[in-house]
């Protein structure tokens, strides 16, 4: 367990010094930014585009305009940014063989899943809870309604989301020799999940579900007790891949 | 209603906004002049992009443009 | 007593035999040259004996416990030298000696001493630079510092000197020699030179199994091929020559080469003795003697 300690620090020194950690903040402050930003601008814009002739009648925006911007980045762009900044952690070590040295002086190789699981995972955590602060501020200040009184609700799936995405990738970077396979890996998964919310059937049992009902939840039209099928079958899942990723590690050749 | 009315009304978004990608770009710009080595792409190619592609630029520059060690 | 010990070790890669029942010891405090073809096996066994590649059957015992796949335990023991290491280039030095440091188990006061020491032993600097700038010769420098971190009691190298220019080379087996009787030494190797120059046994892998293994000395009296070979002004002296001194000798263009057997002093008196009764004068003799090269020549024809 102290190796695994040792190799987080690692990680988190190499977050820092290869400037991963300062960019994923930097693309999810400006996130948390955009959102309510989108939601005020949208129909001044609407309103320059359509000339001074004519007058629409825009209802004005609410909160939830803001909070819907702020979870469509979260859960696309969001998911993205994530893969393409983690997706070459394993494997970018193996094809350098950066990993024989340290394995050599008594690394066990299940601490560098673990330590990368668990660096990757708070990285994003971070970023996302930051992105959501920023984005509270702003829609609390520029909309004060009670148009989204759960906003707690639609977060949490999200991060929990975040325990098997972070697993799908570092298991796609484990099995990949280079950095563009883990991605590929991790994004036909994500499209594979989508799709398979076009059958009505499984929406409730689909993991895709906490990145797709947040704005209900927020709002208040859907329970959570509703996804919690989907919520455990994440959390098992989650499990499974990360345990399969250290399977996976100790056959591969260092 | 023009422009400059959108950006004075709503001053305590943008500014943050428009700190946050100018920090990016210059510090992009500062990498890229002080490294050689690119893992993909040109010098010039990374500064276009960085200047006119923002904050896409620097953010793509960061991720897979700098040579990584 | 010996440190490491391999019996009967054998691997396969697909339907190709690679290592066909090694076996070996190597005594501990010794230096052991393991010298081999390119492909012989040589990094395949290495990296066997540090549990980086799995074993087909037999065993590999390191102080006397087995070692296995994956099994990282031992290899705090054990230090490691790859032909070219590879780094974090994001880190400095110290950083990367205090992570390994730190997964070999030093404990935190002795560390940072230590650290220094190894440092100024392979003479990199202490300061802030970071590994990614560093020279290849640097890179091979740190590489000895990680490597002898947790004085290991046994250090494998694998053709450490491949990478090096003359100078580093020269440096680097040096540096080897040093740690006689601090460390048991294990290194592969095609440079021959190299293994003459430092090491006390010899191990040579060919066709899969240990062809010849024994002490430099014992090795050369073994295959000792005794000649003295003449040279004379012209080719028709050194033909006149070859005829004088019977069936033990032929020429080739100017030179004569003898083969004998028994003492050189008695033989040569002879020779040179009938030579001067014929008025045939070599303008130089020389003793041959058996190097290492011969050897290998002999062992895996």
């Amino acid at each position: 367990m102290k190796s695994t300690w040792f190799f987080i620090r690692k990680e988190l020194l190499e977050s820092w010094r290869n400037y991963h950690l300062l960019i994923i903040m930097i693309v999810f402050v400006i996130f948390g930014i955009e959102g309510p930003l989108m939601a005020k601008l949208t129909p001044d814009i609407l309103k320059m585009a359509s000339g001074s002739g004519f007058s629409i009648k825009m209802p004005d925006p609410t909160s939830i305009d803001s909070w819907q911007q702020y979870y469509k980045n979260m859960t696309q762009i969001g998911i993205y940014v994530l893969v393409v900044i983690f997706s070459g952690t394993v494997s970018g070590e193996v094809s350098q063989g950066t990993l024989v040295n340290l394995v050599t002086k008594g690394l066990p190789r299940y601490s560098v899943i673990v330590a990368k699981y668990i660096v990757t995972y708070l990285q994003w955590c971070l970023a996302i809870i930051t992105s959501f602060l920023i984005s509270w501020g702003y829609t609390a200040y520029y909309f004060p309604d009670n148009k989204t009184p759960n906003i707690w609700l639609g977060l949490w799936p999200l991060l929990i989301f975040g325990l098997m995405f972070v697993a799908i990738t570092i298991l796609g970077s484990t099995l990949s020799t280079n950095n563009y396979g883990g991605f590929l890996i991790s994004v036909i998964v994500f499209i594979g999940l989508t799709l398979l919310n076009l059958f009505k059937d499984s929406k409730r049992y689909n993991p895709i579900a906490l990145v797709t009902d947040n704005m209900s939840l927020v709002k208040g039209t859907e329970k959570i007790s509703h996804i919690m099928p989907a919520i455990w079958i994440t959390i098992f899942s989650a499990l499974v891949i990360f345990y399969l990723s250290i399977l996976l590690l100790r056959r591969k050749k260092l | 209603m023009n422009n400059a009315d959108i950006i004075t009304n709503n001053l305590p978004l943008f500014i943050p906004l428009i700190l946050l990608e100018v920090g990016l770009d210059v510090a992009a710009l500062i990498h890229i002049f002080r490294h050689k080595n690119y893992r993909m792409g040109n010098r010039i190619l990374w500064v276009l992009l960085t200047l006119f592609l923002n904050p896409l630029g620097a953010i793509l520059y960061f991720i897979i443009g700098r040579e990584t060690y | 007593m010996a440190i490491l010990e391999l019996h009967d070790v054998k691997k396969n890669f697909g339907d190709k035999q690679v290592l066909k029942g090694l076996t070996f010891e190597v005594p501990e405090g010794s230096i052991f040259g393991f010298v081999g073809e390119n492909s012989a096996g040589k990094t395949t066994t290495m990296k066997m004996i540090l549990g980086l590649e799995t074993i087909d059957s037999g065993q590999i015992l390191i102080d006397g416990k087995r070692v296995h796949y994956g099994n990282s335990l031992i290899n705090r023991m054990v230090g490691y030298l790859p032909d070219v290491p590879k780094y974090y280039g994001y880190m400095t030095p110290k950083e990367y000696l205090t992570l390994c440091g730190q997964l070999t188990g030093i404990s935190k006061n002795d560390l940072s001493d230590r650290i220094e020491k190894m440092l100024k032993i392979v003479d990199l600097p202490i300061n802030k630079h970071r590994i990614h700038g560093f020279s290849r010769g640097m890179k091979q420098r740190l590489g000895i510092a990680q490597a002898l971190l947790n004085h290991p009691k046994l250090l494998i190298c694998d053709e450490p000197t491949s990478a090096l220019d003359p100078i580093g080379r020269s440096e680097f087996l040096n540096l080897l020699t040093s740690l006689k009787g601090e460390t048991t030494i294990v290194f592969s190797t095609h440079i021959l030179t190299d293994v003459e120059r430092i090491s006390d046994y010899v191990g040579i892998l060919h066709d899969g199994v240990l062809k010849a293994n024994d002490s430099l000395d014992n090795l050369k009296t073994q295959y000792a091929k005794s000649q003295i070979i003449f040279e004379f002004i012209s080719e028709d002296t050194a033909e006149k020559a070859a005829q004088i001194l019977g069936k033990n000798s032929h020429n080739n263009q100017k030179q004569v080469i003898l083969n004998y057997t028994g003492d050189y002093q008695i033989i040569a008196e002879t020779v040179l003795n009938t030579l001067l009764q014929s008025h045939l004068i070599p303008i130089s003799m020389n003793r041959q003697k058996t190097n290492l090269e011969d050897i290998f020549m002999e062992v895996t024809a």
